[in-house]
């Protein structure tokens, strides 16, 4: 085979494992491959992809975001308790609460010049704070009327697909669009792959960086206000167990730990990856506990498959 | 005398550079060698493959008369051979005694636990062959420079309560960092140890070099040029063997060395850093190229990383197109029209792990966007261009930076500033590790540059490249100017005029 074509399917692992799986499930349990099955496994992908979208500009440049679950458990918070006066208005508000979370993880990281998991570590239990306070430490109902009102475009259906899938597409689209097609994406994935060039070639590089953050911030956000509409309720521990997967599938998804590879794409398929393996595993009665002892080896094998060792001469 | 290492017909070759062609060196009981040569003549490397850090191509090292292959630097000094390092390898956050028996913890155990006290007495034994008078417990990072290096000297020599047969101590510019008083304590010592071990000096410093050595070799591009008693040779002898080539003119392009502009690209006086240089003061003119010779350390390198916005400037002004800077950041730097060819292009140079087209316009991406979105034909049209006019050979425009060979590399960087409309370049080692025919490419490329105006400032691989290219020189030395040369075509200054001024 020859080079190019073998750097080709290198490539389109990710996607390849993806299919290879659905056949697996298929093969156990035929229903599998009804349109229905398969369209509520996607919809319900869809909360993860948003957690995991913005991130991936931040693992693409070489960072980590370790606040996407606790931002996204603010959000749902936050969406509950003002959607009886704000309406719709509601959900840009939260977008906004994840998007200035993340900046304060991003500004912190750049300005201290501390690693990022530190700073979004902090980030994280300041917000998840921040929700129990908001929430006074209790879940917060939406009323079906409220829900029904505000909240439909994003879990009701459209030319009989449900809508989360069209909000994740349309998410998938504008950020892939963002990463080929604006500097900053580009800018992103340059940083990433030798972010000393990128300093020397004169690019204001912690603009760059404190942009991704805010994205994942923003997208984690949106994130938990799919979660609200979907539950019917907001918490402040509604993504608790969220931040594995969510790194899981950016890094499944084929986008490399140590920067300069990956794309939102790869964390869509990274993240119905995760949502096949559950469901077969689920077929196979293996108990949701059990679940995260697997994506956890799944993680450190793709880590350890993608990562990039010529960049990092001492592991800490 | 009995030889304890000797290396023969040592060859090391790297991408595009033969770093030793076949070397052959040895060193004898009881004797400092002396180490001289131009950057690049292959010193380093040569310490290096004592060391164990590179092994040769071929060739062999032999210790006490055996061929032993060095495995790395541990092995090197299980075969007694200790390095000290130009920047030190002491570790500030440990004792005095612990920096000395790092490694060898294992002979202190007492039922597998470390005795301190054990230690830190044989610590006081080897601090009394250096002559240094601090407590073994002391942690080294409350010591000074030149307490730390008498420390690492200890380290060295406390090898013979371990090592069987003689060793041999690698000091590799030990004298840069210190004090005339501390240089002479550390030479007084050496002439002492003299008897317990056999060292190896480098110095770009040559007076030093004779000072202390018995003999010396002359190293010139990766070759052994000469061998000779310290005692019957002349500093004005050596500078000549340091450079020994003749220049040609052609090879440079001289002939298209013009007339510099009137007009002042750069003014800068009396700039001062604490990275490493004082009271530099120079004017660059439009399509001129300035440059700056000095050895390493000599503060030209600081000079062009501040210049570029990479270091901070503490005192003197920079004047560009008229109006002061005082750069922050790169950025600043570049939004000022100057762009910065870096010493290591794979890693300040290119981004490797990105295509050529983005390389090349990385630092102009603001004018190939509208609407915030990048205009991909103008860019590709712009790029395919650039590619054209420097004959870049590369397979696509879309092929990684880090594919390619490096002259193509560099002639990426070389185009990333072109399309960024720098009027200022800096070219710091231009033509590093790249083969002879992009050489000349560069060559040819920089007096294109030149000739639309664009003013250089040059940090040469050699002083014949310096020579060679440039309108001005300006030696350095020490972090200041020691000299100051016209380079007019057909009446440039020797090689012999500069590197007396360097060393």
């Amino acid at each position: 085979m020859n080079r190019r074509i073998r750097s080709f399917l290198a490539g389109q692992i990710p996607l390849l494992t993806l299919l290879g799986l659905v056949v697996l499930v298929g093969l156990v349990d035929p229903s599998f491959f009804s349109f229905r099955t398969l369209m509520v496994l996607t919809s319900d992908t869809m909360t993860l992809f948003l957690m995991a979208a913005g991130a991936t500009f931040v693992i693409l440049m070489g960072g980590i975001d370790l606040s996407v679950q606790a931002v996204a458990s603010m959000t749902s918070v936050i969406v509950a308790a003002i959607l009886p006066e704000l309406g719709i208005l509601a959900i840009p508000v939260a977008v906004g609460a994840g998007a200035l979370a993340g900046l304060a993880g991003g500004v912190s990281h750049t300005k201290l010049r501390i690693p990022s998991f530190i700073s979004t570590l902090a980030v994280g239990g300041v917000v998840t704070t921040i929700a129990f306070l908001l929430s006074d430490a209790r879940s917060i109902h939406i009323s079906g009327e409220m829900r029904d009102e505000h909240l439909l475009w994003m879990v009701g259906e459209f030319l009989g697909v449900k809508n989360e899938i069209w909000v994740g597409l349309v998410v998938l689209g504008i950020l892939g669009f963002v990463q080929l097609r604006t500097p900053f994406g580009r800018l992103a994935r340059a940083i990433g792959a030798g972010e000393r060039a990128v300093i020397a070639t004169g690019v204001r590089v912690e603009r760059i960086k404190a942009l991704a953050f805010l994205l994942s911030g923003a997208t984690a956000g949106f994130s938990g206000a799919m979660m609200a509409a979907r539950l019917g309720s907001g918490s402040p521990t509604l993504a608790n167990e969220f931040l594995l997967p969510a790194i899981a599938a950016i890094i499944l998804g084929g986008t490399a730990l140590t920067g300069g590879v990956g794309g939102v794409w790869r964390t869509f398929v990274g993240a119905l990856i995760i949502a096949v393996v559950r469901i077969g595993m689920t077929f196979l009665g293996v108990s949701v506990f059990a679940q995260q002892i697997v994506f956890g080896v799944a993680l450190v094998a793709a880590v350890a498959a993608t990562i990039d060792r010529s960049k990092i001469q001492i592991v800490k | 005398m009995s030889t304890v290492l000797e290396v023969r017909h040592a060859t090391k070759s790297f991408p595009g550079v033969k770093a030793l062609d076949d070397v052959s060196l040895e060193i004898r009981k009881n004797e400092v060698v002396g180490l001289i040569g131009e950057n690049g003549a292959g010193k380093s490397t040569l310490l290096k493959v004592l060391n164990g850090v590179y092994t040769v191509d071929d060739g062999e090292i032999r210790v006490n008369g055996r061929a032993t292959p060095i495995a790395g630097p541990r092995d090197a000094f299980d075969h007694g051979i200790a390095m000290v390092f130009q920047e030190q390898s002491i570790l500030t956050t440990l004792s005095v005694a612990e920096n000395i028996f790092l490694g060898r913890e294992n002979e202190f155990l007492r039922w597998g636990v470390l005795d301190k006290a054990a230690m830190n007495a044989a610590a006081s034994v080897e601090l009394e062959k250096v002559h240094l008078d601090v407590d073994p417990a002391a942690s080294c990072g409350d010591l000074t420079f030149a307490e730390r290096q008498m420390v690492e000297i200890a380290k060295a020599i406390s090898l013979d309560t371990r090592v069987e047969g003689d060793i041999v101590i690698l000091l590799d510019e030990p004298t840069s960092v210190l004090e005339s008083k501390e240089i002479e304590v550390l030479f007084r010592l050496v002439r002492e140890l003299k008897g317990r071990a056999a060292f190896v000096f480098i110095s770009h410093r040559i007076d030093e070099v004779l000072d202390v050595s018995d003999r010396v070799y002359v190293m010139r591009d990766g070759k052994v040029v000469a061998e000779t008693p310290a005692s019957e040779v002349s500093i004005d002898r050596l500078h000549e063997l340091m450079v020994g080539r003749a220049l040609h003119h052609e090879y440079y392009r001289e002939a298209r060395q013009g007339e510099p502009g009137s007009e002042v690209a750069m003014a800068a006086r009396n700039l001062s850093s604490r990275t490493g240089f004082r009271n530099v003061s120079f004017t660059l003119r439009k399509g001129e190229i300035l440059g700056i010779a000095g050895v390493i350390g000599s503060g030209r390198e600081a000079l062009a990383r501040c210049l570029a916005g990479l270091a901070r400037i503490d005192s003197g002004t920079l004047e560009i197109g008229g109006g002061v800077r005082r750069f922050g950041r790169p950025s600043e730097a570049v939004a000022a029209g100057v762009g910065y060819l870096p010493r290591e292009r794979r890693i300040e140079g290119v981004v490797t792990g990105v295509p050529v087209i983005e390389n090349m316009t990385m630092s102009a991406l603001d004018e190939f966007t509208a609407a915030g979105l990048i205009q991909r034909g103008r860019e590709r049209t712009v790029a395919r261009d650039w590619i054209d006019r420097l004959s870049i050979k590369t397979p696509s425009p879309d092929t990684f930076a880090g594919s390619l060979s490096g002259g193509n590399q560099q002639k990426v960087v070389l185009s990333k500033w072109r399309i960024a409309d720098s009027d200022i370049v800096i070219l710091d080692h231009p033509t590093r590790g790249i083969d002879v025919g992009a050489k000349e490419d560069v060559y040819e490329l920089i007096r294109d540059m030149t000739e639309e105006g664009i003013s250089i400032l040059l940090l040469a691989d050699t002083l014949e490249e310096v020579i060679g290219l440039s309108h001005t020189i300006i030696v350095m030395r020490d972090g200041e100017e020691s000299a100051r040369f016209d380079a007019p075509p057909g009446a440039k200054p020797s090689q012999v005029d500069l590197i007396r001024h360097m060393v």
